[in-house]
């Protein structure tokens, strides 16, 4: 396993300052949602800031059930590098989450011709190499 | 249509007293040109547009550029001020994507306005095709999402449209014929266009059972691209007659923008898209002082075939989810309702932004589109999508003074 996880050659996110405690909670299978202390308000993807009218500085991270329903999904069939050259097609979909905010993510664990819009997902998480996990969705229940 | 947006009257008061026009046009061969570089097309396509007006080099005293896929400049403008010999007083580059093209017409008129400038290039050129690079060719794709929450999925840029078309899909039960009359239509169109890369004959069958890039979209979902260059030389009225300019003038009656959103993740609903189109359009149509059924034709980005269906409802040619129906019951084609993308645009002549799109709306206004010629065209509209249907930029343009 930890061999096959060196040989990880897809894009890896690079971390900002301020989106480390998502990608940290991750490591520890966790999935955490930014919120503006001042005003309640999630949003995603993470910012220093608030993105509403408040800028707030003040930011939770609130950790989610990471349970969402597919927005929209499209089958890939080609991937954006050579490291996805002979994979079979994969799913990358935004899933609307409880707490209101979308988040890309890849649907996995079950045929892409099975997904659909409005499926309801959960969360899971693959660690793709020894600093990187990602944050993925699988059919609930 | 909402008269309160600001800046309206404002602007038309500008347009009529200055009467700003496209005075020349030019276009490059197309296709896949390895022994030119993308400086060398900007340079050709100057050339061209300035012998289209029939004026001087020297008579240019502005520069609108845009940017490079292939040649990394931190200044594109006055890199190529430098290579192709010229002093404008006036120089900027303009980088908003695919809405890039509609908006350098607004940002020489703009600058023209100003006293910046009197006689303004606009050119874009690249050899993209042959020149961009694996690394180049991702860098583009990533620039397109959001690096740390959306590329590590393997997002790619048709994937990003094809994203939006399922949910286009879904939320107006329309069908992946609708998306591929679209395309259809472009091939039909680009059959005439001397320079066009993709002129055999394409069918709604053609299209369904190509290559499945990212579902819904096939290979013919998704536009070309290409090598080659464009220009066109925006000035005033008087000052055309002033150079001796003997073309017939396409008069700028009309310019507006929108912004939905640059990452998909933030993308709240359809809406959102159609409100940015929506904008932008309202804002170039007021000031035209027209609504959508005055339009004779249109050139809308068609970077992928989804983007034609929303920009049409969008900017309210059609209700919305009844764009597909629209195109294919071929009223898209010259000599139909409203007549697209005469010279088969990004999905068959070829890729550079809008600039095409701007060039034929010069050439069917002033009567110079041969064989493509729709008959009698009053006004155009030219809409411009950059990024993932995120920012938005429309022109309205005349063959006749704004009034």
């Amino acid at each position: 396993m930890s061999e096959e996880k060196k040989e990880y050659n897809k894009p890896l996110p690079e971390f900002r300052p301020e989106t480390k405690p998502f990608w940290e909670a991750a490591k520890e299978h966790r999935l955490v949602i930014p919120r503006s202390r001042e005003t309640g308000e999630f949003f995603f993807y993470p910012r220093a800031l608030s993105p509403g009218g408040d800028m707030s500085d003040d930011i939770e991270w609130v950790e989610s059930e990471g349970r969402g329903k597919v927005w929209t999904f499209s089958i890939h069939h080609m991937g954006p590098s050579k490291a996805y050259k002979g994979e079979p097609p994969y799913v990358v979909a935004l899933i609307e989450m409880e707490e209101g905010v979308k988040m890309m993510s890849n649907v996995v664990d079950v045929d892409p011709k099975d997904v659909s819009i409005g499926m309801d997902v959960q969360v899971c998480f693959d660690d793709v190499t020894d600093e990187v996990t990602l944050p993925k969705f699988k059919p609930a229940g | 249509m909402s008269e309160n947006l600001p800046g309206i009257q404002e602007t038309r008061e500008l347009l009529k007293k200055k009467k700003v026009v496209i005075a020349g046009v030019g276009e490059t061969e197309q296709g896949k040109i390895p022994d030119k570089s993308s400086f060398h097309f900007l340079s050709e396509a100057s050339k061209l547009a300035i012998e289209d007006a029939g004026i001087k080099k020297d008579d240019v005293d502005g520069l609108v550029t845009a940017f490079s896929l292939v040649e990394h400049t931190f200044m594109h403008c006055t890199t190529f001020a430098d290579y192709f010999g010229m002093n404008p007083r006036f120089f900027s580059s303009v980088a908003v994507g695919g809405a890039t093209a509609v908006w350098m017409v607004a940002e020489a008129a703009m600058a023209i306005a100003s006293g910046q400038s009197e006689v303004v290039l606009c050119v874009r050129g690249d050899n993209t095709l042959s020149g961009i690079s694996s690394s180049g060719m991702l860098a583009l794709i990533r620039e397109m999402c959001h690096a740390e929450f959306e590329f590590p999925y393997g997002l790619t840029t048709p994937g990003g449209y094809a994203l939006a078309a399922q949910r286009y899909l879904h939320d107006w039960g329309a069908r992946r014929e609708h998306l591929a009359a679209v395309a259809v239509t472009m091939r039909k169109h680009a059959a005439d266009k001397e320079n066009a890369m993709n002129k055999d004959p394409l069918s709604i069958e053609d299209v369904l059972s190509s290559r499945v890039i990212a579902e819904p979209l096939t290979k013919y979902d998704c536009s070309i691209i290409s090598d080659g260059g464009a220009a066109f030389i925006v000035t005033t009225e008087d000052k055309a007659k002033e150079l001796g300019i003997e073309n017939d003038l396409a008069y700028l009656w009309g310019m507006g923008q929108g912004y939905s959103h640059q990452y998909l993740t933030t993308l709240e609903n359809l809406d959102q898209i159609y409100n940015a189109v929506e904008r932008s359009g309202q804002k170039a149509f007021n000031t035209a002082g027209i609504e959508p059924r005055d339009v004779d034709i249109a050139f809308l980005y068609d970077c992928f075939t989804i983007t034609v269906l929303l920009e049409l409802e969008g900017l309210g040619f059609v209700p919305k989810g009844e764009g597909g129906a629209f195109a294919l019951e071929g009223r898209m084609e010259i000599g139909k309702d409203l007549p697209v993308n005469t010279h088969g645009g990004l999905l068959s002549q070829a890729h550079l932004g809008a600039m095409h799109h701007v060039v034929e709306a010069t050439l069917q206004l002033r009567g110079d589109a041969g064989s493509r010629q729709v008959e009698d065209p009053e006004v155009a509209v030219v809409h411009g999508n950059g990024g993932i249907v995120s920012a938005h930029s429309t022109v309205v343009l005349g063959n006749q003074p704004i009034n």
